[in-house]
């Protein structure tokens, strides 16, 4: 019998192996999709739609590690620029003062905005809906506050300079090299949100923010994946701000991380969907999009994405994600009656 | 050198002229919060929004400083009825607080805001204008100087508060407001008309932060950006004296008041906006029921 | 909605006429792309000064009958906007000749995206050193350089008040600059550290903290470096913290700015700053300039935004007329180096600013900061009508600060 089992032992971790590389490979093949995009926007419109593209992939990563804590964890939190800006500046000076490449410097400042996460979602632990609102806005903009007037944090002056990454001689100091950077590392961001929420992990999110109690009384430790979800969703943004602070032109300032841009940052997640696993990335690129074309009008931006924003909260409060969701759900379910009439007749 | 008493005193009577104004606007903010169950982060651009009405009327209509106070306040009051009534009531007839619409609110909160804000900078524009109020010399207590404006600050705040007091403890109009801040359906089953109630109080709320906006004008001069900062303050203040509690949002605004100025003062005068924070957050860690407070509900 | 018409339209046109036939229309046309902080009082006028004054080229036949076609752009004084803004004016618009920005954190950035692209810049109000520091041959600073006012301050502080200075810098980069140069030059001139030094939020409302502590610190001067309406702000409540008027109040160069004299009213008076213009100039050229601002914006006493806006269309006008420009599609990088050689070809342009700008090719702070001529100016009544006096006229040597 033993035999038997070991002998089937190695065939049926081949197929499991198998099985992972089907899940993988969807993205691979997003990969390859997306690898010529820049020189496809290069070449029939300019190289600013690739600049574009760049902030897109950025704002995609802050979006998805927003509506993991928001979405699918169902805390309020109004703070993730703050580790927005904690990853961006901790990577910079890494790089600014030591002289460390990129790529050391980023896991460092991912470390970083990791464990300001911890401070962050502590607060969570005990406070609920507005209170938690007010503690993350509190700390978000003392974050900002500190780098507005510590010299060494950049101040007013901001940091300046900050080297582009490289691979040996390889610089990524144009945006449509730099596209190849933020478009991975936004696709294996996606790709972990997916294998994080459909994990038992996931899961036990969903039932923290559907009703804290009852997870509790299921044996989920509330305090724990709370956290948990703070401290992944600040390693997102961690990796963001890192990213956008070796941006060409590799310059921060500090008011590149202010509640307007949180604003923004939650207008997008909204539009898209909260608690919808495409949420950030449609939203992310639905209001850049728009942003640009009504460049503009710069008098009377604001009251539309104000104004949008209300209105989306209103009437389609699971945004565009929810308004797909419930597409497919219909047809499934209208597939299903004509396959039953179908079947009577 | 001995220790410069009468400078900690001013710092103190500094802290204390600022944080009533914070005192009052969080009064606002905290209303809203116990007869809603909502935080409003628009609160900032209605006081804005007073001020504004106040420069007019003080300013343009050559009101006196008095009635154009009460004018600002009423109408502040009344674009807080008709936002409430418009866009906010969709959202708080699902419940605030803690539940999905809850943070429906806050989004929409922030985004009213905007919008109030790009309104405001297409009327006035975005320059700062200058609230010129002749009130006489200032007063010289020691060798501290102290304008007018600020005592009157001191005087208008504490009138508020009275009269609020006795409004929601003496009247009619009052006992259903805390009838409905205590709890909904109960007091709908009581025969009061639930509704209007949410407007009073929204509008009530509403024409407070406009009287601190009036207030301000004259010590700081009026600008498009002047309503987040104090709504950042004014929300420390509701938390620190308790979320809620209404005496407790007077006494939190003095207290973030005093602490920024003599942190300011004392320990660096270049973090001073973070101290509220810090206060914000330490308060919200270790007594989220706040210093004066009321105990912190909690979804069962 | 009809902007989705035109758009409609456009495409529709080009489907019809052919891409030739665009590419042509666009080929008598020098292409100026603008950055600048719209959503504020000072970037508005200067917008509106710049633009106005481009129209007036063209209406006047343009610049060897080359019309010129100006794009402006709002960046909201964040890096991140102007930044996408350069690149869309840069990659989109194809611009000849770029000008911006209005705040010196904006401006720092785009330097590195002009110098990469090869489009020549001219900045129109950045007062930040690093701009030219930073070694760009691409990058062209009308205003005078922060550290040539800080020279000229400090000279006059020593000199003529004292040598007991409070500082009140805010977090902007212009007023920052403005404040570590000063204090650098007091050191350097006179040999004193600041006697309180404070730094304060970029919109910060309430300074009577610092203001108590400065009237104990009993100092000769306090220098407020702050954006305009801050600046009057603190001014007020410099008074009001019963600091006498003998403690002579330092402004940063936004003082010149008017909400300074018209908010802080009475309490601007006295206060004196370096700046690059004074309304108060009795020079001709300068008589004539306020008469237009007059005629056209119906302002009184035009600050430095105004002059500098006009200087900078100038310059500007007088590069494109010497530069050899082609202005066809394969030409485009040809005329930006030529417009570049251009502007570093101006010498000694007499402006409105009370002394020569010169410029030059090497890729120096020496070559790039072109203004060097600091104009004291002190307000000598506040309010509506404010009033403004000169009190001296430095022109710094070209190494100064460096």
């Amino acid at each position: 019998m033993n035999a038997v089992a070991s002998l089937l032992e190695y065939p049926s971790s081949y197929i499991e192996k198998l099985g992972n590389i089907h899940r993988i490979l969807p993205w691979i093949m997003a990969f390859v999709v997306l690898l010529p995009l820049p020189h496809i926007l290069e070449t029939t419109l300019n190289e600013y739609y690739v600049y574009l593209a760049n902030r897109i992939c950025i704002f995609i990563m802050l979006c998805v590690g927003l509506n993991i804590v928001k979405g699918f964890c169902g805390q309020v939190t109004v703070g993730h620029v703050g580790l927005y800006a904690i990853g961006a500046v901790t990577s910079a000076l890494i790089s600014l003062h030591l002289g460390w490449s990129f790529w050391i410097s980023l896991p460092l400042g991912v470390f970083a905005a990791g464990l300001a996460g911890v401070i962050v979602g502590l607060p969570s632990v005990r406070l609920e809906g507005a209170y938690l609102a007010l503690a993350t806005l509190g700390l978000g903009e003392s974050v900002r506050i500190m780098i507005a007037v510590t010299p060494f944090f950049g101040s007013s002056t901001g940091l300046i300079s900050i080297p582009s990454p490289a691979i040996g001689g390889f610089v990524f100091d144009t945006y449509r090299s730099y596209y190849y950077l933020v478009m991975t590392a936004a696709l294996i961001g996606i790709y972990l949100s997916f294998s994080i929420l459909r994990s038992a992990t996931g899961r036990a999110f969903m039932a923290v923010r559907e009703d804290t109690i009852a997870a509790a009384v299921h044996g989920i430790n509330v305090t724990k994946y709370k956290l948990l979800a703070f401290v992944i969703s600040a390693l997102y943004a961690g990796a963001a701000g890192g990213l956008f602070a070796h941006m060409p032109p590799g310059y921060i300032h500090h008011n590149n991380f202010t509640i307007i841009e949180m604003v923004t940052l939650l207008l997008m997640v909204v539009l898209g969907g909260i608690g919808h696993i495409w949420g950030g990335v449609i939203g992310a690129i639905i209001v850049t999009i728009i942003y640009d074309q009504t460049l503009e009008f710069y008098f009377y931006q604001p009251l539309l994405f104000g104004l949008s924003m209300v209105l989306i909260v209103l009437f389609m409060p699971r945004g565009i994600g929810g308004m797909i969701d419930r597409y497919l759900v219909t047809k499934r379910f209208m597939a299903i009656q004509e396959g039953k009439s179908n079947g009577a007749s | 050198m001995g220790f410069d008493y009468s400078s900690l005193f001013a710092f103190i009577l500094f802290g204390l002229t600022i944080g009533v104004v914070y005192g009052i606007v969080a009064l606002g903010i905290s209303l809203i919060y116990s007869g809603l169950d909502i935080v409003h982060f628009a609160h900032g651009e209605i006081y804005m929004f007073g001020a504004f009405f106040g420069l007019v009327f003080s300013n343009q209509w050559g009101l006196p400083y008095p009635v154009a106070f009460v004018l600002a306040m009423l109408c502040a009051a009344v674009l807080g009825m008709i936002i409430e009534r418009v866009f906010y009531r969709r959202l708080t007839k699902g419940g605030g607080g803690y539940t999905v619409a809850g943070m429906g609110m806050i989004i929409c909160g922030f985004g009213m805001s905007i919008v109030l804000m790009n309104i405001a900078f297409l009327i006035w524009g975005a320059g700062a204008e200058p609230f010129h109020v002749d009130l006489g010399m200032p007063f010289q207590i020691g060798d501290i100087t102290l304008p007018k404006s600020y005592a009157l600050t001191a005087v208008f705040a504490v009138t508020l508060m009275t009269v609020l007091h006795y409004f929601l403890k003496r009247t009619k109009i009052g006992l259903a407001i805390r009838a409905v801040a205590a709890n909904k359906d109960i007091a709908y089953l009581m025969g009061i008309n639930v509704p209007l109630m949410i407007s009073l109080i929204f509008g009530l709320a509403c024409g407070l932060a406009a009287g601190a906006g009036v207030l301000i004008g004259p010590m700081q001069s009026v600008q498009v950006e002047m309503g987040y900062l104090m709504l950042m303050k004014a929300f420390a203040a509701a938390v620190v004296g308790g979320f809620g509690s209404l005496p407790g949002a007077i006494a939190g605004g003095i207290l973030v008041g005093i602490t920024e100025n003599l942190g300011a003062a004392y320990i660096s005068p270049n973090h001073k906006d973070i101290y509220a924070f810090l206060l914000l957050i330490l308060v919200l860690m270790f007594k989220p029921s706040g210093l004066f407070g009321v105990v912190a509900r909690v979804k069962a | 909605m009809s902007k989705l018409n035109k758009t409609g339209t456009v495409l529709g046109l080009a489907a019809v006429m052919g891409v030739t036939l665009s590419t042509f229309a666009l080929a008598a046309d020098i292409r100026i792309g603008i950055t600048m902080r719209m959503i504020s009082e000072n970037g508005q006028k200067y917008g509106q000064m710049v633009m106005d004054e481009f129209d007036m080229i063209n209406k006047a036949g343009g610049i060897n009958g080359n019309m010129i076609k100006a794009t402006l752009m709002n960046d909201e004084c964040k890096s991140d906007k102007g930044v996408a803004n350069a690149v869309k004016l840069v990659a989109q618009e194809k611009v000849h000749l770029l000008i911006g920005s209005s705040c010196s954190s904006v401006t720092l950035p785009i330097v590195d995206v002009t110098s990469k692209a090869g489009v020549p810049q001219l900045v129109p109000h950045s007062t930040n050193d690093k701009i030219t520091k930073k070694g760009s041959a691409w990058v062209f600073r009308v205003p005078v350089s922060g550290r040539y006012y800080a020279g000229v301050n400090a000279k006059y502080v020593g000199e003529n008040i004292g040598k007991k200075i409070a500082y009140l810098c805010a977090a902007d980069a212009a007023s920052q600059n403005d404040c570590e140069a000063m204090q650098a030059q007091m050191k350097a001139q006179h040999g004193v550290e600041p006697a309180y030094t404070a730094q304060v939020q970029e919109k910060e409302v309430d300074f009577r903290t610092h203001m108590q502590k400065i009237k104990n610190a009993n100092v000769d001067g306090i220098m407020i470096a702050a954006l305009a309406e801050t600046m009057a702000r603190a001014l007020i409540q410099s008074y009001e913290a019963g600091i006498p008027a003998s403690v002579r109040r330092i402004g940063s160069s936004s003082a010149s700015n008017s909400p300074v004299p018209k908010i802080a009213g009475d309490a601007a008076k006295g206060v004196f700053f370096a700046a690059a213009y004074a309304a108060a100039d009795t020079r001709p050229i300068a008589r004539m300039f306020n008469e237009i601002v007059k005629s056209r914006y119906g302002i009184n006493s035009p600050d430095h935004d105004f002059s500098q806006a006009y200087d900078l269309v100038r310059i500007a006008e007088i590069a494109l007329g010497n530069a050899d420009l082609k202005l066809d599609s394969a030409s485009l990088a040809a005329d930006r180096t030529a417009i570049r050689d251009a502007i570093a070809g101006v010498k000694g342009y007499q402006g409105l600013a009370s002394g020569p700008i010169s410029f030059c090719a090497e890729a120096t702070p020496q070559c790039r900061d072109g203004n060097r001529t600091a104009v004291l100016i002190a307000y000598s009544k506040g309010g509506e009508n404010y009033k403004t006096e000169v009190l001296a006229r430095v022109t710094m040597p070209i190494d100064f600060g460096l």
